[in-house]
């Protein structure tokens, strides 16, 4: 059943992709309500898809790689309903809505082949887990403001109005977005972080700090830090804060992606690297 | 259905044809009621704008509308319509209701998306309707060409973006800012122009604006028009740091807002972003500003640049206009097309309802030792063959609606049932 609904959630997904083309192609701000209707279809069904499995294992399914993912595309695809809601901005769709689709479709490939690593327990685990996916939308969201400013500060800084000048919010709108976004996730990375630090200094001993995993999400979560504190200080510097929060990005996606395959104890694949 | 359109437009005609040709508003109800009057039609329209006259008319099918409307004009304008003959354009049937499509959607316009052309032609199908000129095929065809006008209002951006310079320098600031509510607003020199955009930016929901001139009763006089306050220009760098637009248009021939004072500005500002709008010549504002993080300097050929793209970009809307004109074009038709066939059933149906009674009255004498029940049976017999006769040319009829061959079908039925052409 959850499959079934998961599968379904996708299908709707990739239909209001295709249905949200034509508004970029034609250079509109806004998406027509059939996207955004089919997304809408789309996030329900997901929800229940992860309301059933959660009942069904009796936590939060984020003890494997394909369930992070498919929390992290729910996730992302209700920030992007909430800020449309806000803002009505048709090319967060652009960025957003593909990444959930390949997102929700690489969790519903293969369900639950992988079993949930031992080390899965506690609840400080999954308040972890889940800060933590909370504070990657949050970023992401942060990612695509910074992006969306770079194109649309470039295009009106050149004086020849081109594609993005038409199909881009203004620029106060990408920066509110970008501000909230890290204001969100910010907290919710630190809290996901101390949660893991606490979690880990009781389950571990040895060199723990040192894993990869760990090490990655600080340098992330530092370079956060420095874009809150500068946008915080009143330094808008625009375009610097912007290239900082695309290799924040970056620092994030690795050590979200690629580290989940090389960690040990961190790791999805305990079976890799060595234990503490 | 027998349409017809006579007119000359700014593409065709220079204006002194076309104020010749010109229709006066409080001319035309009287007009209109002429022209129905005449022999052959049924109804008519006058548009008349600075930009275009046409006359459009629906006239009996039968009917050969051209010299109808000809001999009209010429007797209305009191001369030879033959020598405008070179300026005229004609359209017939569907290109009727394509072009009407197409005028009342800006499409014809001499500048696409304008939005006056709408109000031009609610008003002339007002003024047709008021004097009984329109109640059949036409009415429906301008009535439709005003949604038609709405729908691509709606669902394409050709109206939406800026083609003159001042509305250019409100879309620049609203991409830097956003919301203009809150925004202040600093006009330096005056002008026309300075003015228009200023004017603009109040409208759009800024709400504070100071005036400075070399001139200080000038700029009082322009504060009090804007509700604004005047400064001395000497004292204009003690306050110009809360500008979030510059509206800078003096006669000065050297910089006023060199790049020193604009960083001065932005640090004062904590770096929030700068709009500058530079519409004087010699320029205002140094173009090495614009190299500044935040601040942007638009002069007078970058605002007409931004007009161009604009302009581009309406011509791209304008294809899919087209495209949905194309659409309700074909909707119309069949809509008139089965119009049409209503009286030609109508006619059919009383053609075979008058056989069945004279029939029956025929053979009312041998019918009469019948009960009433048998007599109402045979009533019911005689109904039901008739309906069942009628269901076929019907069926085909309405389902036939909006073919090429229709014409030919509906001329056949109605020769094969006799009622007639």
């Amino acid at each position: 059943m959850h499959s079934a609904l998961l599968w379904a959630a996708l299908a709707f997904y990739g239909l209001g992709m295709a249905l949200s083309f034509p508004s970029f192609i034609r250079r509109r701000a806004t998406l027509s309500p059939a996207s955004l209707g089919a997304l809408g279809f789309g996030l329900l069904a997901h929800g229940a898809a992860l309301a059933l499995k959660a009942m069904e294992i009796h936590r939060l399914p984020v003890t494997d790689v394909r369930g992070a993912l498919s929390v992290f595309s729910f996730l992302a695809t209700t920030a992007f309903f909430l800020v449309y809601i806000r803002y009505k901005i048709a090319s967060l769709g652009i960025f957003m809505v593909p990444l959930a689709f390949v997102l929700t479709l690489i969790s519903a490939v293969d369900n639950g082949a992988l079993p949930a690593s031992p080390e899965f327990r506690g609840r400080w685990l999954i308040i972890h887990i889940a800060s933590i996916l909370i504070g990657y939308v949050g970023f992401f969201i942060t990612f695509i403001a910074a992006i969306m400013y770079l194109f649309q500060e470039r295009e009106l800084k050149s004086k020849r109005p081109r594609t993005f000048y038409y199909r881009l919010p203004s620029l106060e709108v990408c920066d509110e977005l970008y501000f909230r976004s890290l204001i969100i996730g910010l907290p919710f990375l630190t809290l996901g972080i101390v949660m893991g630090f606490i979690g880990a200094s009781r389950q571990w001993n040895g060199l723990w700090e040192l894993d990869p995993k760990i090490l990655g999400a600080l340098v992330t979560w530092f370079i956060y830090l420095i874009l809150f504190s500068a946008r915080m200080s009143g330094s808008w510097q625009g375009r610097r804060s912007a290239y900082l929060a695309v290799l924040g990005f970056a620092t994030m996606m690795v050590t979200f992606l690629g580290i989940s395959f090389l960690s040990g104890p961190h790791g999805y694949f305990p079976n890799l690297g060595p234990k503490p | 259905m027998n349409l017809v359109l006579v007119g000359i437009n700014h593409r065709t005609a220079p204006v002194e044809v076309r104020e010749v040709m010109n229709i006066h508003e409080t001319r035309q109800a009287a007009a209109l009621s002429e022209l129905i009057r005449r022999d052959g039609i049924l109804e008519a329209l006058i548009l008349s704008t600075c930009n275009r006259v046409e006359v459009a008319i629906c006239a009996r099918d039968e009917v050969e509308a051209d010299p109808i409307l000809r001999k009209f004009l010429t007797e209305y304008h009191h001369y030879d319509l033959n020598a405008y003959d070179r300026y005229l354009y004609w359209h017939r049937q569907e290109d009727v209701i394509r072009h009407l499509f197409r005028v009342a959607s800006s499409l014809d316009s001499m500048i696409l998306g304008e939005p006056q052309v709408l109000g031009q032609m609610k008003q002339a199908f007002a003024t047709a309707k008021r004097v009984g000129a329109l109640n059949g095929a036409l009415h429906e065809v301008v009535n439709q060409s005003l949604a038609v006008a709405r729908r691509v209002r709606r669902e394409t951006a050709i109206g939406a973006t800026a083609i003159s310079v001042s509305y250019a320098a409100v879309e620049l600031a609203k991409k830097i800012f956003g919301n203009l509510e809150g925004k202040t607003i600093f006009v330096i020199g005056a002008g026309k122009m300075s003015e228009l955009a200023a004017k603009h930016l109040l409208r759009s929901g800024a709400s504070a604006i100071f005036v400075s001139n070399r001139t200080y009763e000038r700029a009082v006089e322009l504060a009090a028009a804007f509700h604004g306050t005047a400064i001395r220009f000497e004292e204009l760098f003690e306050h110009i740091d809360r500008a979030d637009v510059v509206i800078s248009s003096t006669g000065a021939p050297h910089f006023v807002v060199t790049r020193e004072k604009a960083e001065q500005m932005l640090a004062l500002r904590k770096n929030r972003p700068i709009f500058f709008v530079d519409i004087a010549v010699p320029r205002d504002i140094d173009p090495a500003v614009n190299e500044l993080n935040n601040a942007y300097v638009y002069d007078i050929d970058d605002l007409a640049q931004v007009v161009d793209a604009n302009k581009k970009q309406r011509q791209r809307e304008a294809v899919w206009a087209e495209q949905i004109v194309d659409q309700e074009l074909q909707k119309m038709q069949r809509r008139l097309a089965s119009r049409e066939v209503v009286p030609t059933i109508v006619a059919i149906e009383e053609r075979l309802n008058l056989i069945r009674e004279s029939e029956t009255e025929r053979f009312r004498g041998r019918l009469n030792n019948l009960s009433p029940e048998q007599r109402e049976t045979v009533d019911a017999l005689t109904r039901g063959i008739l309906n069942k006769i009628l269901h076929g040319p019907i069926t085909e009829l309405k389902s036939g609606a909006g073919h090429p061959e229709q014409g030919a079908l509906v001329q056949l039925i109605r020769r094969i049932f006799g009622v007639g052409e």
